[in-house]
């Protein structure tokens, strides 16, 4: 039955490829090796200021955070990715005509997207770390270790969040009784070792001091969690009927201010009957954000005074900038074809959409400070995240489309995104660090986000709607 | 007779694939006009780039007078589509998704038009069930309502009768044949050939993305020949050169 997963992993590849070309696509991992590489370069300098080990925390925590963000797999609706990949007849629904179980083929899809994300993201990075090494005068073993901790990190962000997600599929009480328990758990740990218990995540503690045991245990809670997630996993009864009184009226009404109420008001109804806004919000953003948070405040002393809020003010704007892929995600450009609508007309009305999701990272950003005491910066804070994300979504949209999830692949799309928000985020990020009340001057990114949208609705419009 | 839809020269390359290739026809108003062919003879392409769904390689087009190229949405503004592949958005109950087809088509009144067709086309049952629960049946009897519920001057349809049982095929039929002796035009692509030959006037055959003939169907009973017998031939001699 391997055949299934190697026919599934043709399957991704010949997706992207057809829809922006194999070069395009092939070189992605060759420029986050590139990214890697060069970067490893700003690590001696780096080492000046932080010491070793914080360093080998960030880094650790970004790629559990990378892991968690990709992890969902249990809030896939097979509906969402039928959306996803318009047309496309993929092999994930092939229990309908070949002898093999949901539960099966769910499984292979799981292990291939995994294998994907690693030689997309972790496998060039460590890579690019490691060939770096003799010119950085990092020890080879130590790179090797790294990449190693790393896959291990990105791994237990996946399967922790494939595991709560199927769970939270099941029961939301379970889930709420679980994260709970995690909570506990670990507040036992802080006052019994005195320590952060984040020092002893399972790939850190590898890090610092690689055995044996401490790897197979890693391996074993890993396999523990995704075995649970497999068999937890539900997957989409077919042939039930759900019904629902009309909604759709009432909505259309409370948005008839918003520039086209009917896609407003069907947009929220698929996120809330899909499911999608309380697990998104839980599983895309509060979970990572809550790992950043959590890493980046044993950085506080290495920062500026208030940095600390300024950098998780800026890290929401960018992953609350994913939020349009929340919306884009149900459909492709097919269902409205048939009606009067420009592709133009439904950016505007997935951006609008996305605008009024903005209340959640707006609301996050204020509980942080409220909660670090910092209450004083609270509106700089909001207006600087909340400016950030409506920037980089501006450049998603210009530079996607409707399709965000699919063109990201894309090496040219991914290069040009990183270079735009880059300069932005480098740019605020030290106005911020000099004096917290400069955050307000991130309200001259409405300028060119304007310019960006009215650009993506231009570029969209002048191109036959992709079926993606 | 007003010509509602003129193509000329319509032409639209996918990389090295010619779908359709220089393909020119006009249809009458009141007419109820067959595109006929093949699967894969460009009979979808066709539809889109007349619905601005899709912008033509080469050639020109125009529709209720609009044309295809500068004005896509004016077109869809103002005929009804029923795509090949019936795609409601998921999470809308079917009365919902005519509540959201009326809201952007600027439809009032809507309840007592959906109701009209969910007791016509039978399956005021499934008013409240998600899009996405409905079989393939009754998403066609919702994606057909949707496309006549603005009572277009025009309705172009991919396969009207593809996903329907009998009963429900017999009733299309004559609600089709009916809606263009009211003075409508309806624009169908099929490959069933008999159902063409029972409700169309006109016809075009395409195969290979080439238009091989156009005509009334009144030329051929005059000249007692049946529609399908005259589509082999034609198709398969364009085979074989």
């Amino acid at each position: 039955m391997f055949e299934l997963f190697t026919n599934m992993v043709k399957e991704e590849w010949r997706i992207h490829s057809t829809m922006f070309g194999s070069l395009s696509f092939a070189l992605f991992p060759v420029m986050i090796f590139g990214i890697a590489f060069m970067g490893s370069f700003l690590v001696p300098l780096m080492r000046t200021t932080i010491p070793a080990g914080n360093l080998t925390l960030i880094i650790h925590a970004t790629y559990l955070m990378l892991g968690i963000m990709v992890g969902g797999f249990g809030l896939l609706g097979n509906e969402v990715m039928n959306r996803r990949f318009g047309q496309a007849s993929l092999l994930a629904y092939s229990a309908r005509s070949l002898p093999l179980s949901e539960k099966f083929i769910f499984s292979n899809f799981v292990i291939k997207d995994t294998v994907y994300y690693f030689f997309l993201w972790v496998l060039p990075f460590g890579l690019g770390y490691i060939l770096a090494s003799p010119f950085t005068g990092v020890p080879l073993a130590s790179a090797m270790l790294l990449l190693l901790t790393l896959t291990l990190s990105f791994l237990f962000g996946l399967c922790g969040v494939f595991f709560l997600s199927a769970i939270y599929a099941r029961s939301r009480l379970a889930l709420l009784l679980i994260l709970l328990a995690i909570g506990i758990g670990l507040a036992g740990l802080a006052v019994i070792t005195g320590m952060n218990p984040v020092l002893f995540f399972p790939p850190l503690l590898l890090n610092s001091a690689f055995t044996w045991v401490n790897f197979l245990v890693s391996c074993a809670v890993l396999a523990l969690l995704f075995g649970v997630a497999i068999v937890l996993f539900n997957p989409e009864s077919v042939g039930s009927e759900k019904t629902y009184r009309d909604s759709f009226a009432p909505l259309l009404q409370r948005f008839s201010f918003l520039p086209n109420p009917p896609f407003t008001a069907k947009d929220t109804l698929d996120l809330y009957r899909s499911g999608s806004l309380v697990g998104q919000t839980i599983f895309s953003f509060l979970l990572p954000l809550a790992v950043i948070w959590f890493f980046l405040s044993l950085l506080g002393p290495f920062f500026p005074p208030h940095g600390l809020l300024f950098l998780i003010a800026i890290t929401t704007g960018v992953i609350a900038s994913t939020m349009y892929t929340w919306v884009t995600m149900f459909d492709t450009f097919g269902p409205y074809a048939c009606l009067p609508v420009a592709v133009s007309t439904l950016i505007t009305s997935k951006l609008t959409t996305f605008a009024v999701l903005q209340a959640i990272p707006a609301v996050f950003i204020a509980a942080i400070a409220i909660f670090s005491g910092e209450a004083a910066y609270l509106i700089p804070a909001v207006v600087l995240g909340i400016s950030v994300s409506f920037y980089a979504v501006g450049v998603m949209a210009w530079l996607c489309g409707l399709s965000p999830n699919v063109l990201v692949y894309d090496v040219k799309v991914l290069f040009v995104y990183l270079i735009l928000i880059g300069i932005v985020l480098t740019i605020f990020t030290a106005a911020a660090f000099a004096n917290p009340y400069y955050a307000f001057f991130a309200v001259i990114l409405a300028l060119p986000t304007w310019l960006l949208v009215r650009m993506a609705k231009v570029r969209w419009d002048a191109v036959d709607p992709a079926g993606f | 007779m007003t010509v509602v839809l003129e193509a000329k020269n319509l032409t639209k390359q996918y990389g090295d694939v010619t779908a359709v290739d220089n393909v020119s026809l006009a249809v009458e108003k009141g007419a109820l006009f067959g595109l006929l062919g093949p699967n894969g003879s460009g009979k979808t392409t066709m539809i889109k780039m007349l619905t601005g769904q899709t912008r033509p390689t080469s050639g020109s087009a125009t529709v209720l007078g609009i044309d295809v190229i500068s004005d896509p949405v004016g077109i869809r503004d103002q005929v009804g589509i029923i795509p090949e592949q019936e795609t409601p958005p998921s999470f809308l109950t079917a009365m919902e998704y005519l509540e959201f087809v009326a809201a952007v088509r600027k439809i009032p009144e809507i309840d007592t038009k959906a109701d009209w067709w969910f007791d016509f086309l039978d399956f005021a049952d499934k008013k409240n069930v998600l899009c996405k629960d409905l079989s393939r049946g009754t998403r066609q009897k919702l994606m057909f309502t949707q496309a006549f519920i603005h009572e277009p001057e025009l309705a172009l349809i991919d396969e009207p009768l593809i996903n329907f049982d009998p009963i429900m095929q017999d009733l299309v039929k004559d609600f089709l044949a009916g809606y263009a002796r009211k003075g409508k035009t309806i624009f169908i692509s099929t490959h069933i050939l008999e159902v063409a030959e029972e409700i169309c006037s006109g016809f075009a055959i395409l195969h290979k993305g080439t238009l091989l003939h156009t005509g009334p169907v009144a030329e051929l009973t005059a000249r007692d020949e049946h529609l399908p017998s005259f589509f082999l031939s034609l198709v398969r001699k364009d085979r074989h050169v």
